[in-house]
């Protein structure tokens, strides 16, 4: 047996949680050895404190240690649950995104040898990060859809939660292509707010239709409007300044609209209901 | 208290009519549905579960309307459902899977989300596996994990979808255990090809043939239908609508029995066999 005990007033403050870091430790390590002082201690903790760090402490043994991409949102601020519900994109699989990485690379290697291409890569450029959108409502590639169309989730917080997580990897992916290309590099910037703007004008149209179809509306309108004047070389419609400040306007109107509704607007993530 | 209630729901999907105007309630206990495949449990389990609206007829589940958002929302929050061909994403574990639906159920709170994760994973058997990733698993574990999820939150409406397929006859037996206790005090709509699952187990039955109920009532009321109608003998008989060898060399036959037949006490099987082999002929014939 040990000669020494804890004082009184040790064992209140340890017992109520208020000890120091140092004093606890010491009371920690002489309660593993004194049976005299842990009964002492055991008559003044508060019980449920003791069952609540009890319950924590089961919880962080028992529950499994998130994967890496979740501990790596978790650090960047993200909650642990919407950390979850971005692992499960289907977008944010491996060989979706080096698909579109492959494609964007070919497209500006290709461009380095035809102008034409180049002009061509203002057209393409916003249809990756919405293809990506798209993917991640697509039924057939999400396996749990069925399962999570029966919840109560509500379907815009998912809409967003997602499309952010695909935005997030696809537009980086995007920027790079663009970096490759000849000329200048405002070029390889002006892609970006068409591509916000159309994403907020598909997010919109989701209370009208699926995600799916939204994002092909937008993007056939898109491809539609632009193709002919771009191939030609004039690039006003996607890089003119015009364009620029008319698809800021989109983004910030969109923008708006989805603060403004998020509460209301239902948005139809199944086919029916 | 009928917690389920269809009436005159009609779907199409293009040119096929999966269900037609259909009536069901469902109450407290375990409802069945059984038909051959395409009869159309599925569309109608998927309206029960908010997934799917009918293109005519009306629903109301728990009291409410399921085409109102808000009502939507509020039988969402509880109800759980096992779809037919569910799918999981593969590389999660089998506890990060469950606690993703728990997290689309709106369990915010973290650790009572853990504690409900972890009962339905010790209830379903679970929990040597609950580590592992749903990849590694073999179909009867993922069809654990399926019915899991559904019993996130303790919902007062579990809609499931063939939920004994692909289980050896042990797990279906704890299946069986599992969903019968889950009846009690709530109501359950399932469909399985099983008709010894649904002698077992069912309060009620509906019987689906081509979009149409062809028999609601009790399993005993349907097995009664085939009284007198079943007949064991050393040969086929032509006047069988279905007939069998049985592993003993008797051919089962069912159907109307010839003068001098030796008849023998029906199974729910012999009255469902007789039922749409008569719903066939009638369909043929017409
Ligand atoms: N999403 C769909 N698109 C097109 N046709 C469909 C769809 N869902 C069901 N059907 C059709 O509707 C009919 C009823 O199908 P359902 O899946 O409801 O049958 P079931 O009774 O569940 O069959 P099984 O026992 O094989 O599961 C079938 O003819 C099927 O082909
Ligand atoms: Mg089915
Ligand atoms: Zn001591």
């Amino acid at each position: 047996m040990t000669g020494w005990h804890l004082d009184p007033e040790a064992i209140r403050r340890y017992a109520e949680g208020a000890a120091p870091p140092d004093l606890a430790a010491s009371a920690e390590a002489h309660l593993m050895k004194c049976a005299t002082c842990r009964e002492a201690i055991a008559s003044q903790v508060d019980t449920r404190r003791v069952e609540a760090i009890w319950h924590e402490v089961a919880d962080r043994v028992d529950a499994p240690r998130p994967s890496l991409p979740e501990r790596m949102l978790t650090r960047l601020g993200v909650g642990e649950a919407t950390a979850r519900l971005v692992a499960a994109t289907p977008t944010l699989r491996g060989p979706w995104l080096l698909g579109i990485a492959a494609v964007l690379a070919l497209s500006a290697g290709a461009a380095q040898a035809d102008e034409r291409l180049l002009r061509m890569f203002l057209v393409a450029a916003p249809l990756g990060p919405l293809a990506g959108v798209a993917v991640a409502f697509a039924g057939g590639l999400d396996p749990t859809r069925e399962i999570g169309l029966a919840t109560p989730y509500p379907g815009l917080r998912l809409l967003l939660i997602r499309t952010t997580a695909v935005l997030a990897v696809t537009v980086p992916i995007v920027a790079a292509a663009g970096l490759m290309l000849p000329g200048s590099h405002w070029v390889a910037a002006a892609w970006l707010l068409p591509t916000a703007g159309l994403t907020c004008a598909a997010l919109a149209l989701t209370a009208r239709m699926t995600p799916v179809v939204a994002v092909g509306v937008v993007a056939t309108a898109w491809v539609l409007v632009t193709t002919a004047t771009a191939l030609a070389g004039d690039l006003d419609l996607t890089s003119g300044i015009g364009a620029q400040l008319f698809w800021l306007a989109v983004t910030a109107g969109g923008g708006l609209w989805l603060v403004a509704t998020r509460d209301t607007v239902t948005i139809k993530l199944g086919r029916s209901a | 208290m009928t917690t389920v209630r269809v009436r005159n729901a009609t779907k199409s999907f293009g040119r096929t009519t999966a269900l037609d105007d259909v009536d069901l309630d469902a109450g407290r206990g375990v409802t069945g549905l059984l038909g051959p495949n395409g009869a159309g449990k599925t569309t109608l389990l998927r309206i029960m579960a908010t997934v799917l609206a009918p293109d005519r007829g009306t629903v109301t589940l728990l009291g409410r309307d399921p085409q109102r958002p808000d009502d939507r929302t509020r039988i969402r929050e509880r109800l759980g459902y096992l779809p037919q061909d569910a799918g999981f994403h593969r590389g999660f574990t089998v506890f990060e899977f469950i606690d993703y639906v728990a997290i689309l159920k709106q369990m915010t709170d973290r650790r009572a989300r853990h504690d409900e994760v972890r009962r339905v994973i010790e209830l379903t058997g679970l929990s040597p596996v609950s580590g592992k990733r749903i990849r590694a698993l073999s179909g009867g574990m993922r069809r654990r994990v399926g019915l899991a999820q559904a019993l996130l939150g303790d919902p007062d409406l579990l809609v499931l979808d063939e939920p004994t397929v692909g289980l050896d006859p042990e797990q279906r037996l704890r299946f069986r255990e599992m969903i019968s206790h889950a009846g009690e005090g709530r109501t359950v709509v399932l469909s399985s090809h099983q008709t010894e699952d649904i002698a077992a187990l069912c309060t009620r039955i509906a019987v689906f043939h081509r979009g149409r109920v062809r028999f609601t009532g009790t399993p005993g009321e349907l097995t009664a239908q085939a009284a007198g109608r079943v007949w064991a003998g050393t040969q086929r008989s032509a006047a069988a609508l279905a007939a069998w060898r049985t592993g003993d060399g008797v051919y089962r036959n069912v159907g109307d029995p010839p003068a001098g037949a030796e008849l023998i006490p029906p199974t729910l099987e012999d009255a469902y066999l007789l039922l749409m082999g008569e719903n066939e002929l009638e369909v043929t014939h017409s």
